[in-house]
């Protein structure tokens, strides 16, 4: 489903990833896992369209997506949700999920998702009508990942959800993932602080230094103590 | 662009202005000219170090001007203060008056500084024209008419004799752009440049922002005062006329012709402004629209003024000079 | 002396009004662009002499009502053009604030001299709206005044139903909210720029027709204008349009007092004093966010 070769972006005179390449296929959950600043979420802003210098190629669906308008890749079924949500700070709940629904695809089916959505996660449908910027910082976390399922994306790009959050919230996270998944979504997701994650991993990548260091399936790394010790902290 | 490199080029250029009066001292119309790229140049250079090298918007460059100008003209028009202290308190006034705007504005984000420095620039036109103005000595619509001369050691410096005046004017000039050229490479300077990258890293520094942008403000507001009321006791009159933005338009294609933080861009900028301007005049009111469809054009098409490509045109002059030496 | 007071505030009130439906539109602008736009009294102008060629040499039936049926079209594309051609080229440089402040303002220079190359530098009168006066107890009001007053409040409630219930409305406030956020969700940048640069052209050429037919236009009013509009913005704070609206009203009042008691040259003083200790006091305006 997705397909990435030997992809280098630049940022101002840095050189961030180098020679990436990188495989997701259909209904998979796929984790990168790897120090902070080394270009995780780089990648994930490279396949939506977000990071302006870049070179190399991205294929989704074999369409090739590269340097492609975020707002066409957004059409196109996929979404970024961001590690610092990213929210529309003097809206509420609502307003923001509205325009989580914004792209051309996922007007027709906003009701579905709503409903979806609001199933998902009840507590926010309770806050409806909050302002975001008075959120706390896990409920605004459960918004940006809610807001991004509105965008009715096939593939969901998530940068570190569980940073900086409370155990509670990484569990119900580690719970939503597993539910967004079971819909046959496709994640590839950025996260560490949650062992749980990897329970229900088809492959896992590790960057380091902008580029892939280790792939291969969750047993590689859970078998793997050094592995462990160092990218789960197990 | 390295301190030999932009001492250089200033050297060069004022090398050749100086000469100029040797071919051009009978000629009325191109003296005249000289005369006012010397002004200009100093007045854009100001300019210059407040937008591109201290990050301040500042759109009251022209305000500026216009303050040392009336200021100098009351002074040695109303109270018979003789021309050549008039130009110095007029350059301290202007500088207070720096002071006073940049005291409450330059604490604000960018363009409210742009806003508040261009309000008063717009203000300054029914101030002088208005009560207020007429009572210290504006003369209103009118403008004044009758500004004196400067007398020094018994020598006057008017428009009739353009040769001495362009000489004294030549000399202001050199000496200020020494001072702004110090500066831009000071100490001052890096913390400019410092500030002007990231303002939270320059206070972790122990630069204040404030301090220094007030600083260079003060300073670079009593060069153009005191430029403004040269300029006032040259031509001899004075009107609010000098406060239309086809004024103000000048100035920003200086700018933008030589490009902002790209000093001594702004010099070459002056030049081939003031000559540009100088030519349109015939033109009557179709001058303005040709400036301004100018400004649009260069503004979309050269990004970084035209200094860059010229420098790396002579280039290999320049690295024969310095190789020389 | 009560009854003078009454028109002053009347007046107060259509000059606020009219300044509210236009510094709306340039905060709009400056909250979701980012762009300082100081061509925006030229604009102004030229709501002023569409309504004129339309009026006078063209003598269009339906006087004023095709004259704004056929503005809201006008001023949408020409704001939108100016965006696209002018605007968004600049966006690439890293100093493009500063460029798009001197390309606006040479546009501006180009504009009321281009004015005055077509039409003649001196002032066109247009005919009024509707003339006559009512009589409220012993205020007299002029009807041309009570339409002005109608027309703007329309036009800005009309704005704030698009900014509000449409989804283009919804985009264009999530950008100027967080543009990082609007492009994850997938909002185009570039056509929401451009449509807020439609949006306000259409506002300040709206107003340009209200105020010219009630004064007159002149080719050389524009910075005046413009500059009115900046203060207000900054006044009431920059992007914020509920600041604007406040901004626009005490200004109007300030204008129409200040005017009448000590006279129209000290307006702008007062104008400017007003804003500088706004702003030593609150340095982002009335209602400005950090």
């Amino acid at each position: 489903m997705l397909k990435i070769n030997k992809l280098n972006t630049y940022y101002r005179e840095s050189h961030i990833l180098k020679d990436v390449s990188v495989s997701v296929d259909r209904g998979q959950v796929v984790i990168m896992l790897g120090p902070n600043g080394h270009g995780k979420s780089t990648l994930l802003k490279s396949i939506c369209g977000l990071v302006e210098k870049i070179d190399g190629q991205i294929l989704y669906d074999g369409q090739d997506i590269t340097g492609l308008a975020s707002d066409k890749i957004v059409n196109l079924g996929v979404t970024y949700i961001a590690e610092n949500r990213e929210l529309f700070p003097y809206m509420t709940v609502m307003e923001n999920l509205k325009l989580g629904a914004y792209s051309k695809n996922a007007r027709g089916n906003e009701k579905e998702n709503m409903a979806w959505v609001a199933s998902l996660f009840p507590k926010l449908m309770q806050r409806q009508n909050q302002l975001a910027s008075t959120m706390s910082g896990g409920e605004a976390k459960m918004l940006a990942i809610a807001r991004g399922l509105m965008s009715d994306a096939d593939l969901l790009c998530i940068d570190e959800p569980g940073l900086g959050l409370q155990p509670s919230y990484r569990v119900e996270i580690s719970q939503i993932i597993k539910e967004i998944s079971r819909q046959g979504k496709t994640v590839f997701i950025v996260e560490q602080n949650i062992p749980q994650l990897i329970e229900m991993a088809d492959k896992i990548y590790i960057m380091e230094e902008g580029g892939i260091s280790f792939e291969g399936g969750k047993y590689d790394v859970l078998n793997n103590e050094q592995l462990k010790e160092i990218f789960l902290g197990l | 662009m390295s301190l030999k490199r932009m001492i250089l080029t200033l050297c060069g250029f004022y090398c050749v202005m100086g000469i100029m009066p040797l071919f051009f001292g009978g000629t009325d119309y191109i003296m005249n000219i000289l005369i006012m790229i010397l002004i200009w140049a100093v007045v854009a250079s100001c300019w210059d170090v407040i937008m591109g090298f201290a990050g301040i918007f500042s759109f009251g460059q022209v305000a500026f001007y216009v303050i040392g100008a009336y200021a100098s003209a009351i002074l040695s028009v109303s109270m018979d203060i003789p021309p050549v202290f008039s130009i110095i308190m007029a350059g301290v006034i202007t500088g207070l008056v720096g002071v006073l705007v940049g005291l409450p504005c330059l604490r604000l984000a960018g363009p409210y500084v742009a806003l508040v420095t261009f309000a008063v620039h717009m203000t300054l036109v029914p101030f002088l024209r208005g009560p207020l103005g007429r009572a210290i000595g504006s003369g209103g619509s009118q403008g004044i008419l009758t500004i004196p001369p400067i007398k020094l050691f018994g020598l006057a410096f008017s428009s009739d004799q353009l040769v001495p005046f362009f000489y004294l004017t030549f000399f202001l000039t050199i000496i200020c752009t020494l001072v702004l050229v110090l500066m831009i490479k000071s100490y001052w300077g890096t913390a400019f440049l410092a500030l002007k990258d990231s303002e939270n890293f320059a206070a972790s520094l122990g630069i204040s922002a404030f301090k220094y942008k007030l600083m260079v403000f003060a300073l670079t507001s009593f060069i153009t005062g005191l430029f403004g009321a040269l300029y006032a006791h040259y031509v001899g009159m004075l009107s609010t006329k000098m406060l239309s933005m086809d004024v103000f338009t000048i100035l920003m294609i200086m700018m933008v012709i030589g490009g902002i933080g790209k000093y001594p861009g702004v010099v070459v900028g002056a030049v081939i402004t003031v000559t540009l301007s100088q030519l349109l005049a015939p033109l009557g009111m179709y001058r303005p629209l040709i400036m301004g469809a100018i400004v649009v054009v260069l503004v979309l098409f050269l990004r970084d003024g035209i200094i860059s490509p010229i420098i790396r045109l002579l280039s290999p002059l320049q690295r024969v000079v310095v190789e020389e030496e | 002396m009560f009854l003078e007071i009454i028109e002053v505030f009347t007046s107060g009130l259509i000059n606020g009004s009219v300044y509210a439906l236009m510094a709306v539109g340039l905060t709009l602008v400056y909250g979701v662009t980012k762009a300082f736009n100081f061509a925006y009294g030229s604009f102004y102008n030229l709501g002023g002499y569409f309504a004129w060629v339309l009026l006078i040499p063209l003598g269009v039936i339906g006087g004023y009502f095709s004259v704004f049926f056929m503005a809201i079209p006008f001023f949408f594309i020409v704001g939108y053009l100016l965006e696209k051609v002018l605007i968004s080229p600049l966006r690439k440089y890293d100093d493009w604030e500063m460029k798009v402040m001197m390309l606006t303002l040479g546009l501006s220079l180009f504009m009321d001299f281009g004015y005055q190359a077509i039409f003649g530098p001196r002032i066109k009168s247009l005919p009024g709206i509707i003339e006559g006066t009512v009589q409220v107890g012993e205020v007299v009001l002029f009807q041309q005044d009570i339409v002005i007053f109608i027309l703007s409040l329309s036009g800005m409630l009309c704005f704030w139903w698009i900014l509000n219930n449409t989804r283009t409305g919804m985009a264009v406030q999530a950008v100027a909210q967080n543009p990082a956020g609007a492009q994850i969700v997938g909002i185009p940048k570039d056509f929401i720029f451009a449509a807020t640069f439609a949006i306000s052209t259409m506002m300040v050429g709206f107003g340009g027709i209200l105020l010219c037919q009630k004064n007159f236009v002149d080719p050389m009013g524009s910075t005046d204008i413009m500059i009115k509009a900046w203060v207000i913005t900054a006044f009431g704070g920059m992007g914020s349009i509920r600041g604007s609206l406040y901004a626009a009203f005490i200004l109007g009042m300030l204008e129409a007092f200040v005017g009448w008691y000590f006279g129209m040259i000290h307006v702008q003083i007062a104008t400017l004093t007003l804003l500088l200790v706004t702003l030593a006091i609150r340095p982002r305006g009335l209602m400005g966010r950090e």
